[in-house]
Parts: C-alpha cells; sequence; structure tokens
C-alpha cells in the first residue's frame, strides 16, 4: 500500500483517536504523550522495518497493563527526551508502582519468567545467531491486549455493584480485572498448532538447528524435524484439523496437565528426566486420555513418517504396497483388455439380445447358426 | 462330444452323489455324446434369457452380496473424505454427510453392518459345505477353494485370449477369476476390520502384541487401511464392474446377483462343468439344451436314437 495512504490514514485514525481522549485516558503523570501522542511519532529502521511509537490513550486505558506507569517496564527512560533504546521492555522487569495484592511485593511476570527460561525455549531478549530462532514472550503473547468487548461493562451488573463499592470507576475497572481472567483465554487446539508449526514447520530454522546440532556433536530430538509432518498426518493431527478439541495437540502431551498455564512455559526437550515425553514418563502422558496405556502403548510412535531415517520399517512397508497397488492395477486392466480383444475375436457382442451374445461373425469361424 | 478326463470324473461323481437312475443316466450320456465337439458351437447357439437361466446362488448369498456392496460403497464413500481430508473434493463430501464427525459415525456404523455380512456369509457357507458333506454331496472342486486346476486354466485362458487356443478351458463353478476375486474380498475385508479397529482400539491391541511388535503393527494397521481401500475400490471399479458389467457379452449387467440365476451361454462358456453338473440335477435342462441343439440341427444321429 502506498505509504501516503498509511501515513493519511494514521492521521485520521489519530484525530479520531484524539477526540476521544477526555472520555478514557490514563493517569500520564509521567509526560510520556508530550510526544507519544502524535501519530506520526514513527520511524524506519535500518533494517527497514516500519515502527510506530504512537500510544492512543483511550486503548491503552482498556488493555490489562492501564495500571501500569510507562516507566514501570520502560525502566531505561531516564529523561525526557529520552536516549535511543537498546534492548527495550523484558517481561521480567518488577513494576514497583504496582503491589502484588497478595504479597504487598511489586508485581512481576518472574516466576513465569524463569519457568521460562529454564525451558529448552528460554533466551534473552536480544540474542544473536541461533538462539535468536527460540521464542521470546512476544513471540506467542501476540493476543490482542485490548478486548473491545471489555469497554462497556454491562450496567446491570456495574449498577449492582455501586450498591455497595460506591465508585463507578472502581467497580468498572474491578470488572474488567475479574471478566477476563474467567474467560477461557487458553488456545484452541488448533490456534496451539499453529503457533508451534510458526517456528516448528520452518525448514530453513529446522536446517539450521539440525546442522548446528551436528556442528557443536549435541544430540538433538529425533523428531525435531519432522514434528509437525509427523503429527499432521498423525492421528492426533488429523483430528485436530477436523476440528476436535479433544484431541491432543503439542502441549497436550509436551506439557504437564497439571499448573497448565505454567507448565507451557517450561516445555522441555524428550532426552530431559523431567519432560513428560521422556521414556520414562511417556505411559503416564498417554494415560492422561488413554486409560488403558500400557508400556506397549506407550512405544506406538505419535509421530510416525516413511522417512528411512526415522522409521526404516515404514518406509519399505510403504514402498512394497505401492509396487503391490500398482503391479495390481496394470495386472487388472491389462487381464481385462485382454478378454475383452479375446472374445470379440470369437464373436461375442456386447448385449445379450434376441436370446444370445454370440451375434457378431467372428474370424475363427464356428459362427452361430441363424 | 467326447468328454475330456475331468469333466468325465465330474460327470460320474454328480451322477453318484445325485443317485442318478440308470434310465437317466443313459439320458445323460445319449446327450453328450450327440452334443458338438466343439463347445464354442454349444454356447453360441443356446438361447439364454437376460435374466439368467440356471440357479446358480442363494438368496443367502445374494443377501450377503448385497449388504457386502452396499456396504462397501458406503464405507468408500465416507472413508476417503475422512483419509483425504484436506482435498477440494472431501469437504462437499463430509458437508453432504453433516460434517466430517457425522461422516466418522456413519463409517463406523456401517462397518459394523459389513463385519455382520461377513459372519453372516462365514456361516452360511460353513453350515452348507457341513450340510452338503453329511448329504454325501460335497465336491471341493465345486467349492471356491483354489485348486491347482485354477493354475492351468489361468494359463489356457490366456492362451485362448491371445488366439492361441480354440476352446477356452472348461472351468467349473467358480473359475480363477472368481477365485482370485473372492479372496481378494476376504483379504480385504479382514484387513480393513483389523485395521479398523486398530483405530478404534489401539490400546487393546498393543496390550496383546509383544512389545516389539506393537508400534510397528499399529503403523501397518495405518498404512494398510487406505492403500487396502483405495486398491479394493480400484479392483472393483476395475475389475469386478468389467466382469459383471462391461465386459462384451455381459453389458449392462448380469442380473445374477438379483435373480440368483446365470445365463445358459455363460455356464457353458465358462463354466462347463457346473453346467454338466446342471445336466445331471436339472432333467428340464437336458430337454431344454437337446431342443436347443435339434433345432439349429447340431445334434448328431446317436442321440435322436437314443430319444427314440
Amino acid at each position: 500500500m502506498n505509504i501516503k495512504i498509511i501515513r493519511f490514514l494514521t492521521v485520521l485514525l489519530g484525530m479520531v483517536a484524539c477526540g476521544n481522549t477526555a472520555q478514557a485516558s490514563f493517569e500520564d503523570d509521567e509526560g510520556c504523550l508530550i510526544c507519544h501522542k502524535y501519530p506520526n511519532m514513527a520511524r524506519i529502521t535500518d533494517d527497514g522495518a516500519r515502527r510506530s511509537y504512537y500510544v492512543m490513550p483511550e486503548i491503552f486505558a482498556n488493555t490489562v497493563h492501564r495500571n501500569v506507569p510507562c516507566r514501570d517496564c520502560h525502566t531505561y527512560i531516564k529523561e525526557l527526551p529520552h536516549k535511543p533504546v537498546d534492548t527495550g521492555v523484558t517481561c521480567n522487569t518488577e513494576c514497583h508502582s504496582v503491589k502484588n495484592p497478595a504479597t504487598g511485593k511489586p508485581f512481576s511476570h518472574g516466576i513465569i519468567y524463569d519457568a521460562y527460561s529454564k525451558s529448552v525455549h528460554g533466551r534473552e531478549k536480544i540474542e544473536d545467531g541461533i538462539e535468536n530462532d527460540k521464542p521470546y514472550c512476544i513471540t506467542c503473547h501476540t493476543n490482542p491486549l485490548y478486548n473491545p468487548k471489555e469497554e462497556a461493562p454491562p450496567k446491570h451488573v456495574i449498577d449492582r455493584c455501586v450498591l455497595c463499592h460506591e465508585d463507578k470507576k472502581f467497580a468498572e475497572q474491578w470488572y474488567k480485572h475479574t471478566s477476563r481472567r474467567i474467560k477461557e483465554v487458553k488456545r484452541s487446539s488448533v490456534e496451539i498448532v499453529a503457533l508451534c508449526s510458526s517456528c516448528h514447520a520452518d525448514e530453513k530454522l529446522i536446517d539450521r538447528h539440525v546442522k548446528k546440532a551436528k556442528d557443536d556433536n549435541r544430540t538433538l530430538g529425533k523428531k525435531f524435524p519432522v514434528a509437525v509432518k509427523s503429527y499432521e498426518h498423525s492421528f492426533h493431527g488429523k483430528l485436530t484439523q477436523y476440528g476436535f478439541t479433544k484431541t491432543a495437540n503439542c502441549l497436550d502431551c509436551h506439557a504437564e496437565i497439571d499448573n497448565y498455564y505454567k507448565s507451557v512455559h517450561e516445555i522441555l526437550p524428550s532426552r530431559d528426566q523431567d519432560s513428560p515425553v521422556h521414556k520414562e514418563n511417556r505411559v503416564e502422558t498417554c494415560k492422561r486420555c488413554h486409560v488403558y496405556a500400557d508400556d506397549n502403548y506407550a512405544n506406538l510412535d505419535p509421530h510416525p513418517t516413511s522417512h528411512k531415517d526415522d522409521n526404516i520399517f515404514r518406509y519399505y512397508a510403504e514402498k512394497i504396497y505401492n509396487v503391490i497397488g500398482e503391479i495390481v492395477i496394470v495386472a487388472l486392466v491389462g487381464l481385462s483388455l485382454f478378454e475383452t480383444i479375446g472374445r470379440r475375436r470369437d464373436g461375442v457382442a456386447w448385449r445379450l439380445l434376441h436370446g444370445s451374445s454370440w451375434r457378431r461373425n467372428s474370424k475363427r469361424g464356428r459362427d452361430r447358426k441363424v | 462330444m467326447q468328454l475330456s478326463k475331468q469333466a468325465r470324473d465330474i460327470l460320474e461323481t454328480s451322477m453318484r452323489q445325485n443317485k442318478t437312475k440308470e434310465a437317466d443316466r443313459k439320458d445323460i450320456e445319449g446327450l453328450i455324446s450327440a452334443l458338438p465337439q466343439d463347445r464354442v458351437l454349444i454356447y453360441k447357439n443356446v438361447v439364454s434369457n437376460p435374466i439368467g437361466d440356471i440357479y446358480r446362488y442363494s438368496v443367502h448369498i445374494r443377501i450377503q452380496h448385497m449388504l457386502t456392496f452396499v456396504t462397501f460403497l458406503t464405507l468408500a464413500f465416507t472413508g476417503l473424505p475422512i483419509y483425504f481430508f484436506e482435498s477440494f473434493w472431501a469437504e462437499p463430501l463430509n458437508s453432504m454427510m453433516g460434517g466430517v464427525s457425522i461422516t466418522r459415525v456413519i463409517h463406523r456404523t456401517i462397518a459394523a453392518v459389513m463385519i455382520f455380512s461377513m459372519i453372516y456369509h462365514i456361516f452360511t457357507i460353513t453350515l452348507g459345505s457341513i450340510w452338503r458333506i453329511r448329504h454325501g454331496i460335497f465336491d471341493i472342486r465345486r467349492t471356491i477353494i483354489p485348486m491347482y486346476k485354477d493354475v492351468q486354466d489361468f494359463k489356457e485362458d490366456i492362451l485362448y485370449f491371445s488366439g492361441k487356443r480354440e476352446q477356452r478351458p472348461e472351468m467349473d463353478k467358480f473359475n480363477y477369476k472368481q477365485k482370485i476375486h473372492y479372496f481378494a474380498a476376504a483379504f480385504g475385508n479382514l484387513v480393513m476390520v483389523i485395521s479398523g479397529s486398530s483405530f478404534l482400539f489401539p490400546e487393546v491391541w498393543a496390550s496383546i502384541l509383544p512389545e516389539s511388535m506393537a508400534s510397528h503393527f499399529q503403523e501397518l494397521m495405518r498404512l494398510s487401511h487406505p492403500h487396502e481401500a483405495l486398491l479394493a475400490l480400484l479392483v472393483i471399479a476395475f475389475w469386478h464392474w468389467y466382469n459383471v458389467h462391461l465386459a462384451p457379452g455381459r453389458f449392462p449387467m448380469q442380473w445374477t446377483f438379483l435373480t440368483g440365476k446365470i445365463t445358459r451361454e455363460h455356464q457353458i462358456e465358462e463354466h462347463f462343468l457346473e453346467y454338466l453338473r446342471n445336466l445331471v440335477e436339472v432333467p428340464e435342462e437336458r430337454e431344454t439344451l437337446r431342443d436347443m441343439m435339434e433345432s439349429r440341427e447340431l445334434l448328431s444321429e446317436t442321440d435322436a436314437s437314443q430319444e427314440t
């Protein structure tokens, strides 16, 4: 799209947005909006990426982070105008302005961040080379921080709240906080598979990691290169594609089912003894759904492929099946043609009429007597 | 006509088993000796009713065929859009049945009917054979069991089709094609039932099999189910439909699957040995054949004298 059109639309959107600031703005005690209120606050990076630094106050006022002052996360901003930003926001920063009501300590995502850091996916925000392929928090947390449905809490609920909690604003904030957490925010199976596939189906990424592991003389999970493709061809994968929600998606096996929201952040490679897909833990993992699963059952390959390196048995089985199929087709079509020619030569007609199919004259003689 | 050694043996066995009386024996022998030596002349000159002349399949077999082909086609029709879920043609088929979740239920339900048909068939042929053995009329050559003769028949038939033989081989009630077909279907059915059950009850199969085999078995079954289905569909489409619908003389269709009867010309051409038994078992058939041959002046003098 033309850059001029984008700019025009941005300005237009900004103008519309500015018109509403009076209704729902957040407290800008730090004066960030002095600059960041301008829609054209943007630049093109050296890599050619377009970055917008425009903050829409009325949108931000409805996000989950609405009560967090800018500099609780953007801790590196010490003066105005501020210096160029290097790392930016990391998600384990403590928010000094927001207290955890349970502990009284400054709130932070530290617990989940630590869990993630210890997982196979853990990395620093700024990484070079192959580590950069791993996901950071925002790789997966792309879910909208702004939920338009929360913009206007239902009147009949708020009317009831304010009977005791007289402050309407407090009641609305509380409604937004609780309603978002009560709502199911777990991704659907299809979404989970799509999310994991965004990296694990990337062949270039896979090649990079396979090569690196080989160079480092490090073992990589046997199924790492074929994880997504083989899943898609497995029963679990097919059923997920059909839209069944009870079938295992990636996380149902690769994460612990207890404390789901935490465990999905601490996924471990199958060679780790704590991984639910480690050899020793597989039966229990299968039993989450397949209650009659035993050791034999846990040996079934959930990521089946016909690659020669991965499964030589299946590779040859498929070859043999294909050869048999081709032979049968050629043999049957051949025999049918042969039979048609042979019997036609002897004088058979296509249809049985007037009591006989042998009405034609044969080159071999011995015709039907008329 | 001078019967071959095999045909003579079949005829003698049939007459012995049916306790054919002396007068009938003479009648049969007379008719056969008066028939032209060239079998081609017989099947080319008889008159056949398109819907069939000679009894061949009991009502049980006809019901089983009906059940098998209805379930087979429904299973293919529901199974293929499940397996090839992402193909462009699968979506409308699944939608037609109410979505893939309904297609799966239909597939499994129809599979149960197919298994019933299979059991019904095994029951029928087992009890039928026991009954025949007890009544002394069992002849293994008259059954679907493959014999060495079938290999010879196949060779002879190929030679006939390529113009190197004057006659098609003398084949029994079930010829080599039918035997291959029957066992292909029986084997296919078994594979489909076993592999299908391994999808429905993977835990059961895993617990039965030794550890080293469990995974290989499951993988083989996952390959077998769609492969066997496609193979069966192709065999049905290319071969069975060719044989019963498209082959010259059978077009547009044989009515045997409904009437249980085969046409006279077909019986003599492809199942001559069974036709000999028909001559023993059905006296009316002897009369009919004699009249037909006589009207075309194909009976030799010997029989005419027998008749008077």
